[in-house]
């Protein structure tokens, strides 16, 4: 136990060194900085907008549009005359949007024709305040009209409820889960839990990556800097410098991982408070149809993480004792991403349950697979396939860590080599 | 004289290639044992099994009265092992590189200390034991590495091509180190295919090619029976 201790100690120092201190800091850097860009381009976004408004027509109407546009967050600056001349003007000024209503168009709405008003949105490059002006001034177009249809409507069949006329079918709708129902919007449900999870996907993802990565490189490095021939010759057991190397390139691939996903959501914060706004209205649908997870869910679902890293890392020990240098490391480390990348993709683009067979098994039989699939897995109460994912990547671990334990006790861990050129593998 | 290695009939093959074809030959205590023979002769493969890190396809390793099969744990122990091409962690100082493999062999951290004291003596880098491992040249480096070797008085130092790919200089000192600081003790087994080094290092020496030992004993007697003036006309002739 003290020389595994003192292993793992000089293989955390080892991983933990300068250069990886670095990288992480200058990535907590860059996520810091698109934050700030984003956040502040969010700002401009739903502050206040200065808009041009050319009003030819001068009646009620088009007061009452101009109004509206004042009420929906617009700084009105009112223009006036010819248009190709005021569109020439702002053209060279920084406002970005005009809007035009053309003579005439209070008498054409008020004999119940389509009246239309013109927008010109002025392009300086490409940003998200830059988008939401002509959805903002669409959305005001949409309350004018629904204003001014529901006025003419009134006026020539007082008796009846324009909504009604407008919307004669309503829809109660209510979503089934198993045995539970509850009254609510499917869309809604569906998009609330892939915003509370989109994040999880990723962080499985960086942290069998990262810990593959390390150890891989951990060996391939001892190879490099023959240090592993020494290491192999002092009285310590062959399995516990496998154990330590597997159990330091966790620790810091987790760590890793940690510090990426902090940077990640301190960059894009802004989006919870849009999640939990959506999440507020929802929340009591979630819990009437049991989509939350309980302690004994997240415990279930931790094994399953903690599995699937061991299925990485001792899948990686493998490839770092076929590794000579660091160079073949990093491409021994692609198959491996790989691998991660397929359930990634399909957790955030597909149903896995939905799949055909064929698709489904290949995809399973990937051992990290499985955590990516168990949160769904558990809300939605498959649970036997949440525990044959667990059985599996147990037995994958066993089975790897003997052939790991075995390599690193034989001849193997000095001779076996993958040599790019030959195309093959000596044992 | 006890012998503390005895080596009988050792073969090894990778796949259809016979490194060894059944080498012999005893290290007893105190001595300077050296093997000598030419690239690909058999002498790393040889010393790679007594270290524990390739298994023989056939014969026996004793040491100490424990055999390499039933209790290689018992080499680790005793056994202080310098491969040809040996590194150190590059991010480590010198002094944490030697703290770290002394801890691997004492008891308590009073017995690391006189390891890493005793290193640091027979090194002579000095204050360079301060800096880290990737700035030293390749002759510092292997002055730690010997100094790594030497530090916990092993039963058995294995030395392969301890002076490889050094200059003159640095190949000089090295071999002073070995003569000063085994004897008391430490008996040592080392290959070169530099025959003047081994026939200045060695009590007795063994040589060997193409997987067999030809011809043992004393640097004087083998010069005597083959009626040479050094080791390489004796190995030339012992070939022959």
């Amino acid at each position: 136990m003290k020389n595994f201790s003192h292993l793992l100690v000089k293989e955390i120092k080892e991983l933990l060194n300068k250069q990886l201190i670095i990288s992480l800091a200058a990535m907590l850097l860059i996520f810091y900085f698109i934050g700030s860009v984003t956040r502040t381009e969010m700002k401009k976004a739903a502050a206040k907008q200065k808009i041009a408004v050319l009003d030819l027509d001068k009646s009620e109407i088009s007061r009452n549009i101009i109004g509206a546009l004042n009420m929906a967050n617009f700084i009105i600056e009112e223009k006036a005359g010819p248009k190709e001349q005021v569109v020439e003007e702002i053209r060279n000024s920084d406002l970005d949007l005009l809007v035009v209503i053309p003579s005439g168009f209070g008498n054409t709405v008020s004999r119940f024709e389509a009246g239309q008003v013109e927008t010109y949105s002025y392009l300086r490059g490409i940003s998200i305040s830059g988008g939401r002006k002509s959805e903002i001034v669409r959305a005001v177009l949409n309350a004018t009209n629904e204003y001014l249809s529901n006025d003419f409507l009134k006026k020539r069949a007082p008796e009846i409820n324009p909504e009604l006329l407008k919307e004669p079918i309503k829809n109660r709708e209510f979503v089934v889960v198993r045995e539970k129902m509850a009254e609510g919007s499917a869309a809604a449900i569906t998009g609330s839990l892939y915003a509370q999870s989109f994040i999880l996907p990723i962080i499985l993802m960086m942290i069998i990556i990262y810990s593959a990565q390390m150890v891989i490189t951990a060996i391939a490095m001892e190879k490099q800097d023959k240090t592993l021939e020494t290491l192999l010759t002092v009285p310590v057991s062959r399995e516990a410098i496998v154990t330590a190397k597997m159990l330091a390139a966790g620790l810091v691939g987790l760590l890793s991982a940690v510090v990426y996903m902090y940077g990640f959501q301190n960059a894009f914060s802004f989006t919870n408070d849009e999640v939990s706004q959506a999440m507020s209205g929802v929340a009591p649908i979630l819990k009437e149809l049991g989509l939350t997870i309980s302690t004994q869910g997240y415990l279930l679902f931790g094994l399953s993480l903690f599995l699937s890293i061991l299925c990485a890392l001792s899948l990686a020990t493998i490839l770092g004792v076929l590794a000579e240098d660091y160079r073949t490391a990093q491409s021994l480390s692609f198959p491996l991403i790989f691998l991660v990348m397929i359930p990634y993709f399909i957790s955030l683009f597909a149903d896995i349950n939905t799949m055909a067979l064929p698709a489904k098994i290949l995809v399973l039989i990937i051992p990290f697979s499985h955590p990516f699939f168990a949160m769904q897995n558990l809300m939605f109460g498959h649970l036997t396939m949440l525990w044959l994912g667990i059985v599996y990547n147990l037995v994958f671990v066993l089975v790897m860590l003997y052939w790991a334990a075995k390599i690193f006790s034989t001849d193997r861990v000095l001779t076996m080599k993958l040599r790019w050129g030959k195309k093959k593998v000596i044992l | 004289m006890a012998e503390v290695l005895e080596v009988e009939g050792l073969k090894k093959k990778y796949g259809a290639l016979e490194a060894l074809k059944g080498v012999s030959f005893k290290v007893e205590e105190g001595e300077i044992f050296g093997l000598i023979g030419p690239n690909g002769a058999g002498k790393t493969t040889t010393l790679r099994i007594i270290a524990t890190l390739l298994t023989p396809s056939d014969g026996r390793v004793i040491f100490r009265g424990y055999d390499l099969k039933k209790n290689p744990e018992k080499f680790r122990k005793g056994i202080s092992y310098l491969p040809e091409e040996a590194g150190a962690y590059r991010n480590m100082k010198g002094l944490d590189y030697l703290r770290f493999m002394a801890k691997f062999y004492s008891h308590d951290e009073t017995e690391a200390n006189k390891f890493v004291e005793r290193a640091v003596s027979i090194s002579g880098l000095g204050e360079r034991l301060k800096d880290k491992v990737g700035t030293y040249s390749k002759g510092m480096t292997r002055k730690l590495l010997l100094a790594r070797a030497l530090m916990t008085k092993p039963a058995l130092a294995i030395l392969d091509e301890p002076t490889s790919g050094l200059d003159v200089i640095n190949s000089l000192e090295v071999r002073e180190m070995i003569k000063r600081f085994t004897r008391e003790g430490v008996s040592v087994l080392l290959s070169s295919h530099n025959m003047l080094e081994v026939e200045f290092l060695s009590d007795r020496v063994a040589l060997i090619d193409r997987g067999l030992i030809l011809d043992s004993g004393t640097p004087q007697s083998l010069k005597e029976k083959y009626q040479a003036a050094n080791l390489e006309i004796v190995f030339r002739s012992a070939v022959q």
